[in-house]
C-alpha cells in the first residue's frame, strides 16, 4: 500500500506521511548508537563505535564525534558519507558566521541552519534525505551549555538527556529515570557509559568501542572541546563497573 | 600620498638560532593625524605562526578574518595546524584571487616549521612572495628598516640578542618615518615560549 508514495521524497502519504524520510530514519536504527547528557558544568557525547578490523587504519582521531567550531561539537549516528557532508556545512557556516561578526555562532542558529539544509532535501530538488541524526553539544554566552538532537527529516529540539541510533529508544527511557538536573558532568560521564553500556549489543565492554567526549569551560573562561584518551576511558570503565565481561572473567 | 602610506606602518621579522622575531609599531594613523597608538598589526594564528600586515589598516583586519576562517577549516579537517610555507601559500593565493582591485596591504609572515627550523617570508599586495634566510621589512618605513636590518643583523642570534637587534632596528628605522612609530611591539618566539613586549619609544 505505501509502496504508490515512498519512490519520492516530494510526496506526501494519504495518511500525511513522508515515507522517504521515515525510512532515512531507519537506516540510522541500524547505526552505531550515541547518547547527549546536559550536565551543569558541562555537556557530554559518548558514543558507540561499529567499526572494529584490526586492520582498519584511520586518519581521523574520531569516528563518532567531530568538532564543529571551538565551542561546539557533535556526535553523529547514520551513514557516515552523509554524515561528512553535514559537518563539513556546518563547519564552514560557523566560520562564515564568525568573519561576518566576529564572534561564535550561537548554537542554536547553527543547529537550525543545518536543519533548514536538511530540510530542503525532503522538500524539492528529488534527491533523498541525508541518512544522519545528530547530537549537537556547545556553549554561547546567551544560553550557556545547550545539547541538541536533530534528525533527516530537519526537525530539532533541545534536550537535557537524548539517544540516537541502534535502541534508542530504550536508552532514551533509561535516562529519563535517571536524570537528575542541575546533574555534574563527572556523573554525566558515570549515568552515559552505565546507559550505553545496558543498550550495547557486544558482550564486552572496552575503550576500543567507545568514544567520549566533553565540553566545558576552562577555568580561564575559554569553552573546550576535549575527547577522552583511550587510556582514561578504560580506566573509567573499570571504576564505573562497567566492563561486564572483562569484570567476570578476572 | 599614496593608499599604502593612509594608515602607516613598519613591519620587520628576523631569524635567530632556532627562533623567530616579529615586530611592529603601533601607530594608526589618517594621513598625518594619529587616531591611535596601541594599534595591532601582528596577529597569531596558531603556537608557532604569526603573520604582521602593514598598509591599510581595514585590508589589513579583513585580511586576517579571512585569513583565521581558512585556518580554522584548515585545522578542523586536517586536525593538525597549518605549517608556515603552506600558509604563505594561502597567503599568497587570496591576494591574487583580487588581483585586478587588490588588498592594499603587504604581510609578512614568521613561523617556526617542521623541527621548529624557523621560517619567514614577505609578499606584495598582489602575492609576489620574497622567502629570505635573514630578515623580512614591509610598511611605510620598509626603506630605513632594509638598512637597519643589514647593518645590525648577525645570522644565529639567540632570543635575547635577537630581540634587542630587532628592537633596535625598528626604533630607529620608525623614527625616520612620519608615518610609523608611536610604541614598538616585539613577540620573540622560540619552540618552548613566546615573548611579548611592548617597546618604549619616542611617541612622535
Amino acid at each position: 500500500m505505501s509502496r504508490r508514495y515512498d519512490s519520492r521524497t516530494t510526496i506526501f502519504s494519504p495518511e500525511g506521511r513522508l515515507y522517504q524520510v521515515e525510512y532515512a530514519m531507519e537506516a540510522i536504527g541500524n547505526a552505531g548508537a550515541a547518547i547527549g547528557i546536559l550536565a551543569r558544568d558541562g555537556v557530554v557525547l559518548v558514543g558507540e563505535k561499529k567499526v572494529t578490523s584490526k586492520l582498519l587504519q584511520t586518519s581521523r582521531s574520531t569516528e563518532k564525534m567531530y568538532k564543529i567550531d571551538d565551542h561546539l561539537a557533535c556526535a553523529v549516528a547514520g551513514i557516515m558519507s552523509d554524515a561528512n557532508i553535514l559537518i563539513n556545512t556546518a563547519r564552514v557556516q560557523a566560520q562564515r558566521y564568525t568573519f561576518a561578526y566576529q564572534e561564535p555562532m550561537p548554537v542554536e542558529q547553527l543547529v537550525q541552519s543545518l536543519c533548514d539544509t536538511k530540510q530542503g532535501y525532503t522538500q524539492f530538488g528529488g534527491l533523498r534525505p541525508f541518512g544522519v541524526s545528530f547530537l549537537f553539544a556547545g556553549w554561547d554566552k546567551n544560553f550557556g551549555f545547550q545539547l541538541y538532537m536533530s534528525d533527516p527529516s530537519g526537525n530539532y529540539s533541545g534536550w537535557k538527556a537524548a539517544a540516537i541510533g541502534a535502541n534508542n529508544q530504550a536508552a532514551q527511557s533509561m535516562l529519563k529515570q535517571d536524570y537528575k538536573d542541575e546533574i555534574t558532568r563527572e556523573e554525566g560521564v558515570q549515568l552515559s557509559l552505565k546507559v550505553l553500556s545496558k543498550t550495547m549489543d557486544s558482550t564486552s565492554l572496552t575503550s576500543e568501542k567507545l568514544e567520549l567526549a566533553e565540553i566545558f569551560l576552562e577555568p580561564t573562561g575559554e569553552v573546550k572541546y576535549q575527547v577522552c584518551k583511550p587510556e582514561l576511558l578504560e580506566k573509567l570503565l573499570v571504576k564505573y563497573g562497567v566492563t561486564q565481561a572483562a569484570a567476570e572473567s578476572t | 600620498m599614496s593608499i599604502f602610506e593612509y594608515n602607516g606602518s613598519a613591519l620587520v621579522a628576523m631569524v635567530g638560532k632556532n627562533c623567530f622575531a616579529i615586530a611592529s609599531d603601533r601607530r594608526l594613523g589618517v594621513n598625518l593625524q594619529t587616531v591611535a597608538t596601541d594599534f595591532q598589526r601582528i596577529f597569531k594564528i596558531h603556537e608557532k605562526l604569526y603573520i604582521g600586515l602593514s598598509g591599510l589598516a581595514t585590508d589589513a583586519q579583513t585580511m586576517y578574518q579571512r585569513l583565521v576562517f581558512r585556518h580554522k577549516l584548515y585545522q578542523l579537517r586536517e586536525e593538525r595546524d597549518m605549517k608556515p610555507q603552506t600558509f604563505a601559500s594561502l597567503v599568497s593565493a587570496l591576494l591574487y584571487e583580487k588581483r585586478f582591485g587588490p588588498y592594499f596591504c603587504q604581510p609578512v609572515i614568521a613561523g617556526l616549521g617542521d623541527d621548529d627550523i624557523p621560517f619567514i617570508c614577505t609578499m606584495d599586495c598582489l602575492g609576489a612572495k620574497e622567502l629570505a634566510k635573514d630578515f623580512v621589512v614591509s610598511g611605510t618605513a620598509s626603506e630605513s628598516l632594509y638598512g637597519a636590518c643589514e647593518s645590525m643583523y648577525k645570522p644565529n642570534m639567540e632570543p635575547e640578542e635577537l630581540f634587542e637587534t630587532i628592537s633596535q632596528a625598528l626604533l630607529s628605522s620608525v623614527d625616520r618615518d612620519c608615518l610609523s612609530g608611536w610604541g614598538g611591539h616585539v613577540l620573540l618566539v622560540t619552540p618552548t615560549e613566546v615573548q611579548e613586549r611592548t617597546l618604549k619609544a619616542r611617541m612622535d
